[in-house]
């Protein structure tokens, strides 16, 4: 199994961006809703996950990110993904993720987009 | 059919059990030619009916992989537990803007099952629930 790794990739003014790796299930999503809630309460309010290195999420990892989602929109901000693989955007796609959340092919396309927004 | 061509896992108790049965996929899916792409949805219908058997279910999860060679090629998945069972046709179809603004934000595991697989199948009865997810291989 893929061992989980959150990390604080970048962050810039408004903007930030956590690179996830390895499967997203209730451990995993708690430890990024954790995250994303501190990034939030620091003021930024785009947040972006990068799923590079993320093969496999499970319905309870969605449901926590569900609650970033909800967080995020709270505070009138940003959810984007990005680097999904092909399994996981159309996990996203099936929910009908992006009419709340932005995605992304690649994180350079991403920040190009929201650098604005921030 | 040949022997090599069946698998079973009874998942362990254990944390992460819902991939125990995950290399078997990969394992027999490989050997009828299934893309990555395709293994990685079938994996993800199959973590998904996992979990609900972990969760909601009793005793031993046993997890069957059939590799069918004959056409359609298919992989045939049954998870088979031991719970009080459920009614799948009252099971809410999950909404997302609902979801957003609800306590619970889970429920999505059979609806991401029936759009990852061909065919998905509840048959349960108090003491034995029986999910069975067919995915078919694409021709080229």
């Amino acid at each position: 199994m893929e061992t989980f790794e959150l990390k604080l990739a970048h962050r810039d003014g408004r903007l930030a961006v956590l690179e996830v790796a390895g499967y997203i299930n209730n451990e995993a999503g708690e430890a990024i809703a954790d995250t994303a809630a501190t990034l939030l309460s620091e003021g930024h309010r785009v947040l972006i996950l990068d799923l590079a290195g993320t093969r496999i999420i499970n319905s309870i990892g969605i449901s926590m990110l569900l609650e970033v989602l909800e967080k995020v929109i709270e505070v009138k901000g940003t959810l984007a993904f990005c680097c999904l693989s092909p399994s996981i955007a159309k996990t996203f796609q099936i929910m009908g993720l992006a009419q709340y959340a932005k995605i992304f092919p690649d994180r350079a396309q991403a920040l190009a987009a929201l650098s604005v927004e921030s | 059919m040949a022997d090599g061509c069946r698998r079973r896992i009874v998942l362990p108790r254990e944390p992460h059990a819902e991939l125990a049965a995950v290399p078997l996929v990969d394992l027999l899916g490989e050997r009828l030619g299934f893309s990555r792409d395709t293994l990685a949805e079938i994996k993800l219908a199959l973590v998904e009916a996992c979990l609900n058997a972990l969760e909601y279910g009793q005793g031993e999860v046993e997890v069957e992989v059939v590799a069918h060679a004959d056409a359609p090629a298919r992989l045939e998945i049954t998870v088979t537990d031991h719970g009080a069972g459920f009614d799948v046709s009252i099971v809410p179809q999950p909404d997302l803007t609902a979801k957003l603004h609800a306590s619970r934000k889970r429920g999505w595991g059979i609806e991401l099952m029936r759009h990852l697989m061909d065919e998905v199948e509840v048959h349960s009865t108090p003491g034995l629930t029986r999910v069975r997810l067919v995915r078919k291989r694409k021709e080229a």
